[in-house]
């Protein structure tokens, strides 16, 4: 190796910039594990609540209350977070609302991240017609408005939970398409991917044995992000009456029927919307958290 | 002595149909326009196309809805036949695009009102809705990003953090309702729900407008400083001619104002016009949550009752809105920014 | 052995002999250490960086001591990661605050170490302007060039709109760009590379600086642009007498330039003195490798360049005594033992214990060499 540098050097500016850059970086996310252990902890506690929590506690059914016990006060007996106007246990209408509402949000992301994924990858790595074909019928789900997209859905097969998840799944994939399909975009400029192609590898094994590792922890960063947007997308069909039929719980139609009385019982708003947040909020950040870590930060 | 006076020296193509182009429109901005025009036109036959398809999947269609469930099979066929809902699906989309492109949307099967009218009445609610949601959140986050970027990891900067996390994490309807009950129930200095037109005066207008736009603007807030923040400390810690500006001696406040937040402007610009077309099918629920007569209320009420005609008109005026934002958006870069003005990158 | 090599440069001094140059402080003063009249325009003694990254500690300078006399060239030369560009960022005070920055900085008698900020802004751009490296990346791509020189004309005189505007035009056609009166309302990317580099200088002499520091200021340049803004620079430098700081890996362009060398190698000057004594006499072996791995017309085709092994040191983890130790053929256990930087022969100084065809050490070394 020559002592003088073989070529002009950019290093020393974009290195002291670097440096400061993770310096300002690290001063905001102290801790790097906890931001990712914190967030991840508390989806793992929303998990078992939702899904062994019914069980363990015993709680009533959440439907087919007792009308005669409606509207009691939080910490009654037998009623911890207290009744809806049709006499059912909150508690337990909240805690089966959220195993709907993680149910949908993981289909329809597993969906997209399948689907879309492959689809996106291939048409990266293919390119030529059958990419600008690919990617121009995404373009078309992408400019129709998704909500109209997913209520028509939903209208048309009629509410339930698998139709819910065929509706969201529609825009799920466009979305997944997109990131993977830009992160094979950059991986085929990288000089390991020529390497595999001289090698003679064939392009099944690219895609799977080269190119899948390499996407996969975009795309599942990506659908950390997109837990939360389908849970309050699902919220949002549930809450017009288009996702889960009542009187089967989700979060969506519980803040649905509380708003109908939320001056006289405020609090039937406020447990369902205090789940979506909590949950929502722990999938973001766990999502952002990834993100800035795969990206170098 | 203006910037007008050097003439842009276009780049010759070696594609004929683009030189062609180029030489039909001259300017590169021209050039721009009419490819993402071109660009347009497939993709709005996509999306209604789309619609029409997925519209006929649905069961049940307006005669039924319209004859109610004691109508006999004989009644319902006369005015399927009345209403052109006999006709196969590709007939019926022909005739409407037919209609469509001279700009005759149709009747509404329900009401019989023509669908422009409709749209009319309905329109400038949404509009008005959408503007003042990006009002709200556009004022607000240019000064709070600027704010956390000039001292990146300081007070400020956990704060807007802190609060644009949350704030991404709050679905709009949940937070409508959070507004409704600490601005309205608890405080009562607004109203709940209802719409009061502008000619009933600007101030009654806007207080109707002011919960539901803070609903639609407030994560939009949260995501465009997020943005612009993340941007500005990336044009501030790695850009060079920052370092030029303030080796020249210019102040820490005009490098982020006068030199960042100026490059900064055009990813932002990007973003709201992207934006705009996620946020419009947003307003569904909001007009919902507040009996807001807009286009998001029409397209619900006509989806329950299958006036698809006006189902139809809703999805192209939405996707239009996202297509024509996007176009408006690379319109405003090539305006903005000089590199695409004058023909080079 | 400076003979030996082929300078690809003009000689600076081609300039003072067309006669364009204003004779005030024209000629070439004495080097620095000289004594001559006055105090040094720069002192720099004891001058450490720190960074941490990554939990790590990187020393980026260390140690680093020298004095430029005004009215004079300097060239700083080094590898990346010798801290050549660092230390002269602490001199505009242009690094982030997560530096940590010791030693002193004197600046016409003036300690700027701990300066307040308001005070340093107005030595920036003021007395003490900077040209970088990359000009398509130092210019702000949206605004309007004659827009970035009048901001650096306004905030360091008190001239109007109108005669900023004037002012401006004048620097650009004192730094020879064509058609400077149409260019003020160009942007960045419709000019190319060396005219942009002269805006930038254009930029820098907006605040009529007593001190200019060139970083790498052609080295994004094809090679004929980069002896046009070399020419430039020196010109410049006479005509307004100014001081330049010249920072730069290549020991060509800053023997061809510079009246004085100062080279550092991991965040220290291991060998300075002025340009004739310097390649007259090399003694450190780092300079002498530095030397070695240049091209020359008159070595023998096909022949190997003189290579020096191993990788430019790690800042985190600096090795025991003299850091080029482990790169370095003549090194023994002494050399555990850091050398000073000491003046061994008259305004020449070296930091090692084994120093190139200096009778002490070794002596079969020269021979060796070449």
């Amino acid at each position: 190796m020559a002592v003088v540098e073989p070529a002009p050097s950019f290093a020393i500016g974009p290195e002291i910039d670097e440096a400061e850059a993770k310096a300002g970086i690290r001063g905001r996310r102290r801790g790097g594990n906890l931001g990712t252990w914190i967030p991840a902890g508390l989806i793992a506690f929303v998990v078992i609540a939702c899904f062994l929590g019914p069980t363990l506690l015993s709680l009533p059914s959440p439907v087919g209350g007792n009308i005669l016990e409606s509207n009691q006060p939080a910490f009654s007996p037998g009623h911890f977070l207290g009744t809806d106007p049709n006499g059912n246990d909150i508690l337990s209408r909240l805690l089966n609302g959220g195993q709907s509402s993680l149910w949908i949000a993981l289909a329809v992301n597993i969906l997209g991240l399948v689907i879309g994924g492959t689809l996106g990858a291939l048409s990266g790595y293919v390119g030529g017609v059958a990419d600008t074909l690919i990617m121009r019928v995404l373009d078309v789900l992408i400019a129709f408005p998704s909500l109209v997209l997913t209520l028509a859905v939903a209208q048309a097969l009629g509410p339930s939970m698998t139709n819910t998840i065929f509706a969201l799944a529609f825009f799920s994939i466009p979305a997944f398409a997109r990131v993977a399909r830009s992160a094979v975009l950059r991986l085929r400029e990288m000089p390991f991917m020529a390497a595999a192609k001289l090698a003679g590898t064939p392009a099944w094994r690219m895609l799977f044995k080269h190119l899948a590792p390499n996407i996969a922890p975009q795309l599942i960063t990506f659908g950390m992000l997109g837990m939360g947007i389908v849970i309050i997308i699902e919220g949002a069909l549930s809450f017009l009456g288009l996702g889960i039929p009542d009187p089967a719980p989700s979060w969506g139609n519980m803040v649905a029927t509380g708003q109908l009385s939320l001056s006289a019982t405020p609090m039937l708003v406020v447990w369902p919307s205090v789940a979506l947040l909590v949950t929502v909020l722990a999938f973001n950040l766990l999502g952002e958290n990834l993100r800035a870590r795969w990206s170098g930060r | 002595m203006t910037a007008t006076a050097t003439t842009p020296r276009v780049p010759v193509s070696r594609d004929p149909r683009v030189s062609r182009l180029t030489r039909v429109t001259g300017s590169p901005v021209l050039r721009l326009i009419v490819k993402r025009l071109l660009m347009a036109v497939p993709i709005m036959l996509g999306v209604t196309i789309l619609t029409f398809w997925v519209l006929s999947l649905i069961p049940g269609n307006a005669a039924e809805q319209l004859l109610g469930a004691e109508a006999t099979p004989e009644d319902v066929a006369l005015l399927e036949r009345q209403l052109g809902l006999d006709q196969p699906g590709v007939v019926r989309y022909l005739e409407w695009l037919q209609g469509a492109v001279t700009g005759d949307l149709g009747n509404s099967i329900v009401s019989r009102q023509p669908v422009s009218d409709v749209l009319a009445d309905r329109l400038p609610v949404t509009g008005e809705l959408v503007l003042l949601a990006f009002l709200i959140s556009l004022v607000l986050a240019i000064p709070v990003a600027l704010l956390a970027a000039h001292k990146p990891g300081g007070i400020m900067d956990r704060i807007s953090m802190v609060v644009s996390t949350l704030g991404l994490s709050v679905a709009n309807y949940v937070l409508a309702l959070i507004l409704v009950l600490v601005f309205a129930v608890t405080l009562g200095w607004l109203p709940a729900i209802g719409y009061v037109p502008l000619e009933d005066g600007l101030w009654a207008n806007l207080e109707a407008m002011i919960l539901p736009s803070a609903a639609i603007g407030f994560p939009l807030f949260c995501f465009y400083t997020r943005f612009l923040r993340g941007d500005l400390v990336d044009q501030m810690q790695q850009e060079e001619y920052v370092t030029t500006a303030r080796a020249k001696g210019v102040g820490s406040w005009s490098v982020l104002i006068k030199h960042a937040f100026r490059n900064s402007s055009f990813g932002l610009i990007t973003v709201v016009g992207l934006n705009l077309g996620a946020l419009i099918g947003g307003t569904v629920i909001i007009e919902q949550i507040f009996a807001l007569p807009g286009i998001g209320q029409m397209l619900l009420q006509a989806i329950n009752t299958r006036d698809f005609v006006v189902v139809q008109a809703a999805v192209v005026i939405f996707a239009l809105v996202a297509v024509v934002a996007n176009l408006v958006v690379d319109l405003l870069y090539a305006v903005l920014d000089p590199r695409i003005r004058y023909g080079s990158r | 052995m400076s003979g030996e090599r082929t300078v690809a440069y003009p000689a600076g001094d081609t300039l003072v002999s067309e006669g364009v140059i204003a004779p005030a402080r024209a000629g070439r003063p004495a080097p620095a250490r000289a004594g001559a009249a006055g105090e040094p325009l720069v002192v720099v003694e004891g001058l450490r960086v720190q960074f941490t990254r990554g939990g790590r500690k990187v020393n980026a300078v260390n140690g680093l001591s020298y004095r430029l006399e005004p009215g004079t060239m300097m060239a700083i030369i080094g590898e990346s990661g010798s801290g050549k560009s660092v230390s002269s960022r602490a001199l505009m005070g242009l690094l982030p605050p997560t530096a940590k920055i010791s030693g002193s900085i004197r600046f016409d008698g003036r300690e700027l170490i701990g300066l307040p900020e308001k005070d340093m802004r107005e030595l920036r751009g003021g007395d003490i302007a900077m040209v970088f490296q990359d000009p398509a990346r130092s210019l702000n791509p949206t605004m309007k060039i004659g827009a970035q020189i009048t901001e650096a004309v306004r905030l360091h005189s008190d001239l109007d709109k109108r005669g900023a505007h004037a002012r401006a035009v004048e620097l650009l056609k004192l730094v020879r760009l064509p058609a400077a009166e149409r260019r003020f309302h160009e942007y960045p990317h419709q000019l190319s590379g060396g005219m942009r580099q002269r805006v930038m200088i254009a930029i820098a002499l907006a605040g009529e600086p007593r001190l200019l520091i060139a970083d790498e200021a052609t080295t994004a340049l094809d090679v004929t642009t980069q002896a046009q803004i070399m020419e430039l620079l020196v010109e410049l430098q006479q005509r307004l007498g100014m001081a330049v700081i010249m920072i730069s890996h290549d020991l060509g362009l800053a023997a061809s330039y510079a009246q004085h060398v100062v080279v550092m190698y991991a965040g220290r000057a291991v060998e300075q003195a002025p340009t004739q004594t310097l390649f007259a006499n090399v003694r450190m072996p780092y300079t002498h490798a530095l030397l070695g791995a240049i091209p020359a017309l008159d070595r023998e085709p096909h022949s190997l360049f003189d290579v020096t092994p191993g990788q430019p040191p790690d800042l985190s983890a600096l090795p025991k005594g003299c850091p080029f130790r482990p790169r370095c053929q003549y090194a023994t256990d002494t050399c555990l033992q850091a050398p000073p930087l000491t003046e061994h022969e008259p305004e020449h100084l070296w930091a090692c214990w084994h120093p190139v065809g200096a009778g002490a050490g070794h002596n079969s070394a020269n021979g060796e060499q070449r």
